[in-house]
């Protein structure tokens, strides 16, 4: 049975069939299928402009899902990356309108993202928590925090150096697309080909086998919420650089998109199983869709409705998958 | 947890009657904005004159006891905004001054929290009904909860008069409205016809399609331009919640969408009004595509300096605060009283009564390029 067979080859060594079958290539002729269905409908979709728009507005979802991609493959979740974003933009906003120099405006989310994952993480990994009880307290603290600290009140005036988002290199390549594009390959190849990046995988499939190979399961969870931190810095910088007004409080069901992303992009949520460019690719494909309801007339609630079937269907096939795996061995 | 799993028993819910909704939903009026409520207009007339009264409603206000007679005398005031430190009340506050100086014998404080919870501000009315004052202004951060306290201000001989946000009508004599839906949409539609032609087509950012304000503005837009401007053409009115992002988003996409067709777009809330200004910038469509929409100034200053918005519509603060004092001067002055149909407000001219005991601002106020930098907030 081919099951089995698939089932003990290495990743990647699978031959047409298996990249075929992936559930990259799946979102990929997905992104594809959208984009000629819709474009029949209006071909307006399909001008460079709107395909360019989806992109670029939505880059940062991906960008953080990268970092929640390797949370979920150690075994964990972290539901507090969307009020953190929100956190790091006013941080980032109200020091570019301080005046400070735009590259510690720029560095300073990150390194406060990092902080306060790595904190999560360790408080996850040495105190055994569950991820989701400590990030569920997380983000009650930054989303009431924001609130008490700013009492809503928005950053404008932020200098024309602060746009990072708007910054096109060679003038054709706009930032959040090659950060997006950047931040995917660097993380896919550090994950596959690193002996740190395969610790995630061995720690989030089976800890205590982990372990007895030599790796730490408690150093790990750590080293990805410190990396989830720093992706999640990066996604506030071009979230907040992007629009001339920054809202000063939690972009709503912003953790929900971005777990979303991960799960749709094939990262399981049991651990152990997934890859940052299926989680980029689904971002593009929420994003799409999202864009594609408007130009077929459908209310934008429906949004919700197809990120649930999409998770609902994913998830389903990851458990079947699973089991008809378990049935083989 | 709890949150997350509700959120995705949601999702499965939504999917569940994804079927049977989307069959119901194709059934919509087509003479009717999406995103408006189905509560009855009254769009005001389409020439510049106010509407008439609508049917009176007797005074439910309520009446201070005991207060000695100050008519033409000169006496104290202590305005207690929100929270203070902010550019909206900083202006609320402004006016208060200007009308102050033009009356002449009336003496107006500001104070009170630095944050807008209503604990704080009970103990700021408390402190100075202790310390003793002819009258207070306020601008109530819960409707209820501020409601025993001003009613004791009442009962001490006080005058109470309310500006911005409301309490219950029988803790106050009279409330300042500063805009009411059907004048709002007037304002916004004319603008948006102005600015673009009488048969371009328009379409709609707003928050979502139940939010109560937004949902009464688009109804009373809608029945306006059915009115005074019916060539307008309503495209697609979508829902981007107060999200900044999502807004900006929506709005690119129906640029995207419709092309030439499209000529303006409304933005129904402070978020989608500078999101869609946005939009429209990084599209390049300044100046050819009209951005019109309800905002607070200061979001709006980069885009309305660059010219690619011309009419930011909301109310002015400065005149908020000023009309505040003048009425408050009326009261004592016994020449507002209960029954009454107009106020005088010194440069603002006559205020008319409405709804039993409040009165109304006027018509909304209109920031353009050339005011908009007299404003912080």
């Amino acid at each position: 049975m081919s099951s089995i067979v698939i089932s003990r080859l290495r990743p990647g060594e699978g031959g047409a069939l298996r990249l075929f079958a992936s559930q990259e290539a799946l979102l990929a002729f997905a992104i594809i299928g959208v984009a000629i269905l819709v474009g029949l409908y209006n071909p307006r979709f399909l001008a460079t402009r709107n395909l360019a728009d989806i992109v670029l507005g939505n880059a940062y979802i991906a960008v953080a899902a990268i970092g929640m991609s390797m949370v979920i493959v150690s075994g964990n979740i972290d539901i507090s990356v969307g009020s953190l974003i929100g956190v790091l933009a006013t941080i980032s906003g109200s020091l570019a309108v301080a005046g400070v120099p735009i590259i510690l405006v720029w560095l300073t989310p990150l390194m406060v993202g990092i902080l306060v994952m790595t904190l999560q993480g360790a408080v996850v990994a040495y105190l055994r928590i569950p991820a989701i009880v400590v990030t569920l307290g997380m983000l009650s603290i930054l989303k009431g925090g924001l609130i008490s600290v700013t009492g809503g009140r928005w950053i404008t005036d932020l200098p024309q150096s602060f746009h990072l988002a708007d910054i096109e290199l060679f003038g054709i390549l706009p930032m959040p697309v090659l950060i997006m594009v950047a931040a995917t390959i660097l993380a896919a190849l550090w994950m596959r080909y690193s002996a740190s990046g395969r610790a995630i995988f061995a720690t989030g499939g089976n800890a205590e086998a982990a372990r007895l190979c030599g790796v730490s399961p408690q150093r790990t969870v750590v080293m990805v919420f410190a990396l989830h931190g720093l992706f999640a810095g990066i996604a506030a910088l071009l979230f907040a650089t992007q629009l001339k007004v920054i809202q000063s409080t939690v972009p709503p069901n912003l953790e929900l998109t971005v777990i979303t992303a991960a799960v749709v992009g094939g990262v399981s949520i049991l651990g152990g199983v997934g890859t940052v460019v299926g989680s980029t690719l689904a971002a593009v494909l929420i994003a799409e869709i999202a864009s594609a309801l408007v130009f077929i007339n459908v209310s934008p609630y429906w949004i919700h409705a197809v990120q649930g079937g999409l998770i609902l269907v994913t998830v389903v096939a990851d458990i079947l998958r699973r089991r008809r795996r378990q049935v083989g061995e | 947890m709890k949150q997350f799993m509700k959120h995705r028993m949601m999702k499965t819910a939504a999917l569940a009657i994804l079927g049977a909704a989307m069959v119901g939903g194709s059934a919509v009026a087509a003479d009717k904005w999406d995103g408006g409520d189905d509560l009855p207009t009254s769009p005001l007339a389409c020439d510049a004159g106010p509407a008439a009264a609508a049917a009176a409603k007797p005074y439910d206000g309520g009446q201070s006891t005991g207060a000695p007679d100050k008519a033409g005398k000169p006496i104290t005031l202590v305005d207690v905004p929100k929270l203070i430190g902010i550019g909206y009340f900083n202006a609320t506050s402004k006016g208060m001054q200007d009308a102050a100086k033009e009356i002449g014998n009336v003496k107006v404080t500001t104070d009170g929290p630095t944050e807008a919870k209503i604990d704080e501000q009970i103990k700021f009315i408390d402190n100075y009904i202790t310390r003793g004052v002819d009258g207070i202004l306020f601008a109530a951060n819960d409707p209820v909860a501020i409601t025993p306290v001003l009613k004791k201000a009442l009962s001490k001989g006080i005058h109470v008069v309310g500006y911005d946000a409301n309490s219950q009508p029988d803790a106050r004599q009279w409330f300042i409205n500063q805009a009411q839906f059907n004048g709002i949409a007037k304002a916004m539609v004319d603008a948006m016809a102005k600015e673009v032609g009488e048969d371009k087509g328009f379409a709609i950012v707003t928050s979502t399609f139940t939010t109560p304000n937004q949902a009464r503005w688009i109804a009373e837009m809608s029945a306006y331009a059915a009115k005074c401007h019916p060539k307008l053409k309503w495209l697609e009115t979508v829902e981007a919640q107060e999200d900044n992002v999502l807004s900006f988003n929506q709005a690119t996409t129906l640029i995207n969408k419709y092309g030439d067709k499209l000529s303006g777009l409304f933005g129904m809330t402070s978020v989608a009004t500078p999101a869609s200004a946005e939009a429209v910038t990084k599209a390049g469509l300044c100046g050819k595509l009209a951005v019109v929409g309800l905002a607070t100034p200061n979001a709006m200053k980069p885009y309305v300096n660059a010219g690619c918005v011309k009419s930011v519509v909301l109310w002015n603060p400065v005149d908020l605060g000023y009309a505040a004092t003048y009425v408050m001067r009326a009261v004592v002055d016994g020449k507002l009283k209960p029954g009454a149909t107009s106020v005088d407000a010194g440069k603002l001219g006559k205020l008319n009564v409405i709804n039993g005991s409040e009165i109304l601002l006027g018509s909304p106020f209109i920031f353009t390029k050339d005011n908009i930098k007299d404003f912080d907030f």
